[in-house]
C-alpha cells in the first residue's frame, strides 16, 4: 500500500481494541489509491476509475458510507431487476438466472449487498441440480439478497421454510414418520453448530421439531398432522419444539454468533491466517445481541485490521471476483450468459454450488487449470471479438479519462486494475512488455491489460 | 512428521520446523500438512475410470458359454460359441472384443466377477449414485468417492490438477468434491493458451512465462503459491502443446470415445500429474447399455468401441513406456437380468464384472465365477463389495487413503503386482 514496507507487528494486530478501531490516516498509514482499491475490492467487484478517485478524495470514513448506504435507487434498481428475472421462463435451467444476476453485479449501485448475498449463497449453498425450477432459486436468490445486510435471525428463519433448500436437502416430505436428519443436521450446521455442540440425540429431536412441512407443487405447506407434536430436547431445553422454537434456540447458542462472524471475517478481511476468539470475541458479543449483518460488516470495513497488511491481498479472487475485476474498470456491460458459462468452468457455477457448505474457496480457487482458464477467459474478455464481441476496450477508456498517450495510458490501467502496487522489478518488466508489443496501439493496450489481469498480484484480493 | 510433509513445509514457509511457526502458519497450509497431502512426483500412478451408462449386460460381454443355464435364460439374445473370443475352457469375450481377448491374453487385464453392493438398487439414477458416492445407505450424499480422494490429496505446493473428467457432459457425480474444483475437459484446447489480441508469434507469451518466474518479495504466501503454479501451468500448457503436436504414431478407431482416451493419453504423456480421469461411454438418456428391447445390434456397437479404443489407448501408451502407469477400470450402475426379456432384451440386474486393464495387472479372472441360477431380482448376487475394488484402486494404485476417502475400511483386492 504500498504495504511492503510497513509492518504491523502480531502483537497489534491480536489486540481487538487496536484491530476494530476504525482506521485513520496518518503518515505511516495513508489513504491512498492502494487502500481505497482495497476497499472497493473487498466491498464489491471493484472499482472503475471514477469511484478509485471519488474514493481517494472522500477518504475512508465517507467511502465507507457510500458503499453501506448508496445515494443512487438502489430499491428502483432491484425492482427493475426483479421484474427482469419473474418474466423467465420456469424451466429447469437456471442459466438465464445466473446470467442475470451476473448482470446486477456488473451494474449494480449497491455491490456491497450483492457481495453479500454471494456470500450468503455460498453460505447456505442451494444448488438448482436438485431443486430443478429456476422459479424457486429466484425466490431463494432474492431472499438472500432482501436480508443480506439485514437481520440474521430473519434470514435464518427464511431459510428454515425455504422450498428450495427442503428440496435441496431431501426434505420436501418431512413427515411425521420420517423425520429428515440429514436436513436437521445440515441446517445446524449453517447455524454453526456442528459435532461439537450436537449429538446425534439432538439431530434426531430437531429433525421432529421440523416435521410437519413438506413442498408440494412449488409450494411449501405445514400440514399438522405430519408434524410431530411431543416433547423435544435440544440443547438442554425441553418442549413440544417446532421449527421456529429449533431456530431460535439455535441461535442462542454461543457457536451461532461465533460462526458467521468467522466466516464474516473470512469473506472481509483474511483467508491466510485464522482469527483467534479474543480477536473476535467484541464483534462476536455485538452480533449476538442484535444480529444485524450490516453493522458487522460496517465494523470490519472501517477498521485498522481491515486496512493493514494483515488482510491486504489476503484473499484469493473467487473466479467471479476475476471476472468483474475486469469488467467494472472498463466501464461497459458484457454477454453474462457466456460469462456464467465460463464461471462455471472455472469453478463457481452459480446456483449449484459442489455441496451445502458452499464454495471452500482460497487457494483452492488455485490449479494449474483454472489459471489456465482464467488466462483464456482474459484474453476472451479482452480480445475484441467472439463471444465477448468489443465491449471491453481499454485503449477507449483510457482516452475517456485523458490517457492518450500509450505510455500514460499503461500507466493508467497498471493504476486501474493493480493500483499500481505491484513489486517495482515486475513493473519494470510489465511496461516493457508493453513497449515491445508493438503494432496497433489499441490491440496493443488490449494485450498489456491482459498480461495485467494474468499477473499473481491480481488473482488477490 | 513424516518425511514429505517437513520437506513441504520447509519450502513452503522456508523455516526448519514446523513447531517453532506453529501460531503463524497459514490455514491452508496447516490444513494440507494434516492431510498428509502427498507431494506430486514425476511418473505418478494414473486412474482411468470409464463409465458404461445404462448397466451393462455383463453376460453378454464375457460370456460363460458352457453354463447351460446362460443358453437356457437367453433363447434368442446368447452368443454363439464359435463366435466367441475363448479364455479357458469357460468363458468367453463377446464377438466384437477380440482386442480385449489380446489383452488378456497378454496379460495386461484382469475381471472382477459379480460385483455389487447390498441391496442393489434397480433404479438408473439412484445405482448410479450409489456408484458415484459409494455411500448406498446415504441418498443425500454431495460428494463423490473420487471427489473425496481428490481433497484429501490436495496439495497446496504445486497446484496441478488431481482429477479431470473428460467429455462434453457435465462432471460426473464422482468426481464431486467439497473442496477443490474439478473441471470438465472437453478438448485439450483448454490446457493451451490462447494467443491474446493481435499477439504475433511467441514472444508475448515467452514474455509472460519470464514474467511468472520472477519472484515476488514479501511475506504473502498466497501470492508466492499463486506465481508457483501460474509458473507450472504455462510450463504444463506447453508440455501439452508439444505432445499435441508430436505425430504419435497412435492409431485410434474413428469414435469419439476413442478421441477421449487419446486426450487422456496425451495429458499423461505430458506428464501434467492428474491422478484420476473419468470418462464415459454410451451417456445418452438413460444409457446407451440399457438394452431393455433389440438388445444385440446396439451392445455389438458399444462393445466394439470400448473394446477398440481401450486397445488403441493401450498401444499408445505402451509406444510410449507409459503403461506401467496407468491403470484403467470400467464400471456400470448394474448388471443385466440372467433370463431375456421377451423383447430381445434385458431388465435391471445386479451384480456384474468390472474389467481393468493397466500394465501391472496380475491379470485374469478374479473373484467367484457367478451362479447363473442362485439369483436375486432374476440378476446375479453380488460377491465383491464395489468398495473393495474403489479400495484396491485407491490404497494399492493411488496410493491415497481409501478409509479418508470411502469413510471405512474395505479389504482391498490382490490385482496388482508387487
Amino acid at each position: 500500500m504500498s504495504t511492503h514496507a510497513e509492518t504491523t507487528s502480531p502483537a497489534r494486530r491480536s489486540d481487538p481494541g487496536w484491530a476494530w478501531a476504525p482506521y485513520q490516516p496518518d503518515a505511516e498509514r495513508p489513504w491512498n489509491l492502494a487502500r481505497a482499491g482495497h476497499l472497493l475490492r473487498r466491498a464489491g467487484f471493484g472499482g472503475d476509475w471514477r469511484q478509485l478517485q471519488q474514493a481517494l478524495a472522500d477518504g475512508p470514513s465517507r467511502s465507507v458510507d457510500r458503499l453501506l448506504r448508496p445515494e443512487a435507487d438502489v430499491a428502483e434498481f432491484i425492482r427493475t431487476y426483479d421484474e427482469y428475472e419473474m418474466s423467465l421462463s420456469r424451466s429447469e435451467s437456471i442459466d438465464a438466472l445466473q446470467a442475470w444476476w451476473l448482470r446486477r453485479m456488473i451494474q449494480s449501485p449497491h455491490p456491497l449487498l450483492e457481495k453479500m448475498t454471494v456470500h450468503w449463497h455460498g453460505h447456505f449453498a442451494t444448488g438448482n441440480v436438485k431443486v430443478k425450477s429456476s422459479e424457486l432459486m429466484r425466490k431463494h436468490m432474492q431472499r438472500l439478497r432482501q436480508a443480506a445486510l439485514g437481520n440474521y435471525a430473519e434470514l435464518v428463519a427464511g431459510i428454515s421454510h425455504d422450498p428450495a433448500v427442503l428440496l435441496w436437502l431431501g426434505a420436501d416430505e418431512n413427515r411425521k414418520s420420517r423425520p429428515s436428519e440429514p436436513y436437521a443436521r445440515q441446517f445446524l450446521q449453517w447455524c454453526g453448530l456442528g459435532d461439537e455442540e450436537m449429538s446425534q440425540r439432538d439431530i434426531r429431536e430437531v429433525a421432529r421439531a421440523f416435521t410437519g412441512w413438506v413442498v408440494l407443487r412449488n409450494e411449501i405447506r405445514f400440514i399438522e398432522r405430519e408434524h410431530d407434536a411431543g416433547v423435544k430436547q435440544f440443547l438442554g431445553r425441553q418442549g413440544p419444539f417446532r421449527g421456529d422454537d429449533v431456530v431460535r434456540i439455535a441461535l442462542a447458542h454461543q457457536a451461532a454468533p461465533r460462526a458467521v462472524v468467522r466466516k464474516v471475517y473470512r469473506w472481509f478481511v483474511s483467508e491466510t491466517d485464522e482469527p483467534g476468539d479474543p480477536l473476535l470475541a467484541p464483534l462476536v458479543e455485538a452480533f449476538a445481541k442484535d444480529y444485524d449483518i450490516g453493522r458487522l460488516v460496517e465494523t470490519m470495513l472501517r477498521s485498522n485490521l481491515f486496512f493493514s497488511p494483515a488482510a491486504y491481498r489476503r484473499r484469493v479472487k473467487s473466479p467471479i471476483e476475476f471476472a468483474l475485476g475486469i469488467i467494472r474498470p472498463l466501464e461497459k456491460l458484457v454477454p453474462t450468459v457466456p460469462l456464467g458459462g465460463d464461471l462455471a468452468e472455472l469453478g463457481q457455477d452459480l446456483g449449484n454450488p459442489p455441496t451445502a457448505n458452499g464454495w471452500e474457496g482460497g487457494p483452492y480457487w488455485i490449479n494449474q487449470a483454472t489459471l489456465l482458464g482464467r488466462d483464456r477467459l482474459a484474453a476472451a474478455l479482452l480480445s475484441g471479438s467472439g463471444p465477448y464481441a468489443d465491449a471491453l476496450d481499454p485503449a477507449t477508456v483510457a482516452r475517456n479519462h485523458g490517457k492518450t498517450d500509450p505510455a500514460q495510458a499503461r500507466q493508467f490501467l497498471l493504476e486501474l486494475f493493480l493500483q499500481n502496487d505491484i513489486a517495482g522489478h515486475v513493473r519494470d518488466r510489465l511496461i516493457k512488455l508493453g513497449d515491445t508489443a508493438g503494432g496497433d496501439p489499441a490491440q496493443s493496450l488490449r494485450r498489456f491489460a491482459h498480461a495485467i489481469v494474468v499477473q499473481p498480484e491480481f488473482q488477490l484480493a | 512428521m513424516s518425511q514429505t510433509r517437513r520437506q513441504f513445509l520447509q519450502s513452503a514457509l522456508g523455516t526448519s520446523t514446523l513447531l517453532s511457526l506453529a501460531p503463524g502458519i497459514p490455514l491452508f497450509l496447516e490444513r494440507t500438512a494434516r492431510a498428509g497431502a502427498a507431494k506430486r512426483t514425476d511418473g505418478d500412478t494414473v486412474l482411468v475410470m470409464i463409465e458404461l451408462s445404462g448397466g451393462n449386460d455383463g453376460l453378454n460381454t464375457l460370456v460363460p458359454y458352457t453354463d447351460d443355464a446362460y443358453a437356457r435364460s437367453r433363447p434368442t439374445i446368447r452368443l454363439p460359441e464359435n463366435r466367441l473370443h475363448k479364455i479357458g475352457s469357460d468363458f468367453g469375450f463377446h464377438p466384437q472384443m477380440q482386442a480385449f481377448h489380446r489383452l488378456y491374453q497378454e496379460g495386461h487385464m484382469s475381471v472382477v466377477q459379480g460385483v455389487g453392493y447390498p441391496n442393489t438398487n434397480g433404479n438408473h439414477f439412484e445405482a448410479m449414485r450409489d456408484w458415484h458416492t459409494a455411500h448406498p445407505a446415504d441418498t443425500t450424499c454431495q460428494t463423490g468417492w473420487a471427489g473425496r480422494a481428490i481433497d484429501h490429496a490436495y496439495s497446496a505446493e504445486r497446484g496441478n490438477v488431481i482429477g479431470l473428467s473428460v467429455g462434453p457432459g457435465s462432471r460426473p457425480l464422482a468426481l464431486n468434491a467439497e473442496k477443490v474444483p474439478v473441471l470438465s475437459l472437453r478438448s485439450l484446447d483448454q490446457w493451451k493458451l490462447q494467443p491474446p489480441a493481435g499477439d504475433k508469434g511467441d514472444a508475448y507469451r515467452k514474455q509472460l512465462e519470464q514474467l511468472a518466474e520472477v519472484p515476488r518479495s514479501g511475506d504473502n504466501t498466497l501470492l508466492d503459491y499463486v506465481r508457483r503454479t501460474c509458473s507450472g501451468a504455462y510450463a504444463d500448457s506447453r508440455k501439452v502443446e508439444a505432445v499435441a503436436a508430436e505425430a504419435s504414431g497412435a492409431n485410434y478407431p474413428p469414435f469419439q470415445f476413442a478421441e477421449r482416451l487419446r486426450a487422456i493419453a496425451q495429458l499423461v504423456r505430458a506428464d501434467c500429474g492428474v491422478r484420476i480421469y473419468f470418462v464415459e461411454l454410451g451417456g445418452d438418456g438413460f444409457g446407451g447399455f440399457d438394452n431393455h428391447a433389440n438388445q444385440i445390434g446396439n451392445h455389438d456397437a458399444l462393445l466394439e468401441q470400448l473394446s477398440e479404443s481401450l486397445a488403441a489407448f493401450v498401444a499408445d501408451l505402451s509406444r510410449h513406456n507409459l503403461l506401467d502407469r496407468v491403470l484403467v477400470s470400467t464400471f456400470s450402475e448394474f448388471g443385466r437380468t440372467v433370463k431375456e426379456n421377451g423383447r430381445r432384451g434385458t431388465d435391471h440386474g445386479a451384480a456384474a464384472p468390472m474389467f481393468l486393464v493397466g500394465g501391472r495387472l496380475k491379470g485374469g479372472l478374479v473373484g467367484e465365477r457367478p451362479n447363473l441360477t442362485d439369483l436375486q431380482n432374476g440378476g446375479l448376487k453380488f460377491h465383491t463389495d464395489f468398495r473393495r475394488v474403489y479400495a484396491t484402486l485407491l490404497d494399492r494404485w493411488l496410493g491415497f487413503d481409501s478409509e479418508l476417502a470411502l469413510g471405512q475400511r474395505f479389504e482391498p483386492l490382490d490385482l496388482l503386482e508387487g
